[in-house]
C-alpha cells in the first residue's frame, strides 16, 4: 500500500512533514514535537474495524496471477464528545448497508457500545470516571492494567485527545518521579515497574509530546518570550553616553584649571566659631 | 457501568467529503444495535500507484458486518487475591472469573492483581504457608454459615406413630429445605425428643451442624406434625418461619432468647 496515511490532509505530492516545511508557522518547532507528530499523524493506526490482509503479494488460486496486497482502511470519524473519552482506536463509521441483490443501499452508522466505568491510574494514583467502549476494557485487561496500556500504545492507536493527554502527565510524572503514594516504597516500586516506557522518550520528547500544534506553538512563543530579559533603558542609555563621551575625550585636548585670586578665596559669609 | 447514550454523538458526525448523502434529516438516529463490530467493504477499492491516495467512491463505502464482537463468548480473567476474599478464595489463590466481575469486585478495590510473570512471584509463590492458612476451610464456608444461622428449619414428624427424634430426621428435612447434610454433623441436644406431643408443635430447639468437619453452625429448628390422613392433619399455618416461637427446653430460655 502507499505510504500516504488515510488521514492525511491532501497535497498534490505527498509531503510527509508538511506542518513544518519552510514558510508554514510549524517550522519553528523543534525536532522533538514533530517525532511526537509523526507517531500521531503519520504512523498507520492498527486496524480495529477490519481484517488486514497479511503480507504483500497473493497469488490467485485459479489463475496463478501474482497481485499485490493493498489494504485500503475503513474511514473513521471522531466525534468531538469522543476526545472527553476513550474509545481505544475505534472510530464511527460513516457508510452503506446493501441486505440483498435487489435492495437499494441504505445510509448507516456504527458506532461503538459506550460504557461509563471507572479507572485506576497506579503512577497518579487515581481513580478516574470515564466513559469507555467495549474493546478499550478489552485492551486494558490485556496489557494487565490501564497505565501500561495508555504508554505501550503509540498516539495513533490512542486517537482521543484525552488519551494522549493522559499519556503525557503518565510520562511527565515518570520521567520526574512525581508519584504520589502512601510511602516512599511504593513509590519507587511503581517506578520501578514502569520506568521501561521511559527508554522510548527522551526527557524533551516527553515536554513535547501530546500536544496539539496550536498548544505546541503557544508553548514555543511563550518559551521565547520567557526567553527574552527585561533591562531598564536607563542602563543602555549611560553606556551610550560613556562611549559618546569617550569619543568626544579622544577629539579635543584637556582643559587646564583656573587660577583663583586670594580675593575671590575669601567667603565673607563664612561662619565665625566662637 | 451504566450505559452511555451514542446517538447525539452521531448528529455531529454528518458531514460527507463533498460527496451526497441520502441521510433523512428529519428522522432521529435512534440506534438500537451499538456493538463492536468487524466490517467488510462490499467491493474493494482498486490498487493505487506509489504515494497515492487511494479514491474512494460511494460504492467502497457499502460495508458488510463480519462479526459483532460482542457476540463472543466471554473469556475468563485470570487474577491472584492479595488477601482473602469471601466466595473466591485466600490470598495467594489464582481465580478464573469473568472479566466485568473480576474487575469491579476484584481489581479495582485492589483484592486481586493480574496473573502476570511478575505478580505470580510476588504473590502466588512467595507466599507462605503460615500466611495461606485461611480463616475458613474454603471458599463457601462463610456464605454457607450464614445461610444456615438464618435458617429456620421444619422438621415433619408423624401425628400418630411413636418416634424419637434422630439425625436422620434432620437429615431428611434439611434435604427437602435444599441442604445436603451428612448424619455425622449433625449434633443432636442433650435430651431426647419424643413423640408425638403436641404440646411440642412448632417449639423450636437448636442443633449444631459442623461444617467441613471443623466450623460449627447453631440452627434453630421447628418441629410440626404431620399425618397421613387428611382429615386428622393440624391446620396449616402460613409462614409459620415469621413467628416467634417458644423453646422446647424452658431452661435454655435465656441462651435461647439471647440468640434470637
Amino acid at each position: 500500500m502507499s505510504k500516504i496515511p488515510f488521514n492525511a490532509t491532501y497535497i498534490k505530492r505527498f509531503v510527509p512533514d508538511a506542518p513544518f516545511i519552510r514558510g508554514r508557522p510549524g517550522e519553528v518547532l523543534p525536532e522533538a514535537y514533530k517525532k511526537f507528530w509523526r507517531e500521531w499523524k503519520i504512523q498507520k493506526p492498527k486496524p480495529v474495524h477490519y481484517i488486514a490482509e497479511p503480507g504483500r503479494w497473493k497469488r490467485n488460486p485459479e489463475t496463478g496471477e501474482v497481485s499485490k496486497v493493498q489494504n485500503v482502511p475503513i474511514p473513521l470519524k471522531f466525534p468531538k464528545d469522543s476526545h472527553q473519552q476513550l474509545w481505544g482506536g475505534e472510530g464511527v463509521i460513516q457508510g452503506y448497508q446493501k441486505k440483498g441483490k435487489y435492495n437499494h443501499r441504505v445510509p448507516h452508522f456504527w458506532v461503538p457500545n459506550l460504557k461509563s466505568t471507572i479507572v485506576y491510574s497506579e503512577i497518579l494514583n487515581k481513580y478516574m470516571t470515564v466513559v469507555v467502549a467495549d474493546n478499550t476494557m478489552k485492551l486494558i485487561h490485556e496489557n494487565f492494567g490501564f497505565d501500561h496500556y495508555i504508554l505501550k500504545t503509540p498516539a495513533c492507536d490512542l486517537q482521543s485527545d484525552l488519551a494522549l493527554k493522559l499519556k503525557r502527565k503518565l510520562l511527565t510524572a515518570l520521567n520526574n518521579k512525581d508519584l504520589n503514594h502512601e510511602s516512599q516504597e511504593k513509590n519507587e516500586m511503581v517506578y520501578e515497574k514502569y520506568k521501561q516506557y521511559l527508554s522510548k522518550y527522551t526527557a524533551e520528547e516527553i515536554e513535547w509530546y501530546g500536544l496539539t500544534m496550536e498548544e505546541a506553538l503557544t508553548k514555543y512563543n511563550q518559551e521565547k518570550e520567557d526567553r527574552k530579559t527585561i533591562e531598564p533603558l536607563k542602563l543602555q542609555y549611560r553606556l551610550d553616553l560613556i562611549q559618546e563621551l569617550l569619543e568626544r575625550g579622544r577629539e579635543t585636548e584637556p582643559v587646564p584649571e583656573e587660577k583663583k585670586s586670594w580675593l575671590l578665596r575669601i567667603n565673607p559669609f563664612h561662619s565665625k566659631k566662637s | 457501568m451504566t450505559g452511555y447514550c451514542a446517538s447525539r454523538l452521531v448528529t455531529g458526525v454528518l458531514g460527507w467529503n463533498g460527496h451526497c448523502l441520502r441521510a433523512p434529516s428529519t428522522v432521529p438516529l435512534i440506534l438500537q444495535i451499538r456493538n463492536t463490530f468487524i466490517l467488510q467493504r462490499r467491493t474493494p477499492p482498486g490498487l493505487t500507484k506509489k504515494n497515492k491516495r487511494p479514491k474512494l467512491r460511494s460504492r467502497h463505502y457499502v460495508y458488510d458486518l463480519v462479526e459483532d464482537t460482542n457476540l463472543r463468548k466471554q473469556e475468563n480473567l485470570n487474577v491472584i487475591l492479595t488477601s482473602y476474599v469471601q466466595g473466591f478464595g485466600v490470598k495467594g489463590d489464582r481465580v478464573s472469573v469473568k472479566p466485568k466481575l473480576a474487575y469491579e469486585k476484584l481489581l479495582l478495590p485492589g483484592l486481586a492483581v493480574y496473573a502476570t510473570r511478575e505478580n505470580v512471584k510476588m504473590y502466588e509463590e512467595s507466599v507462605d504457608k503460615e500466611e495461606k492458612t485461611p480463616a475458613f476451610s474454603s471458599a463457601s464456608v462463610e456464605r454457607t454459615v450464614g445461610i444456615l444461622s438464618r435458617q429456620i428449619l421444619a422438621v415433619v414428624m408423624n401425628l400418630e406413630t411413636e418416634w424419637t427424634l434422630q439425625p436422620w430426621h434432620l437429615r431428611i428435612s434439611f434435604r427437602k429445605a435444599g441442604f445436603i447434610v451428612p448424619e455425622y454433623a449433625i449434633e443432636l441436644p442433650e435430651e431426647p425428643i419424643k413423640g408425638p406431643n403436641l404440646d411440642l408443635e412448632g417449639k423450636e430447639f437448636k442443633i449444631t451442624v459442623t461444617i467441613n468437619k471443623s466450623e460449627t453452625v447453631p440452627v434453630r429448628c421447628r418441629i410440626h406434625h404431620w399425618s397421613t390422613n387428611p382429615g386428622d392433619r393440624l391446620p396449616y399455618v402460613q409462614d409459620h418461619w415469621q413467628q416467634t416461637a417458644e423453646p422446647l427446653f424452658p431452661d435454655n430460655q435465656k441462651s435461647f432468647q439471647s440468640d434470637q
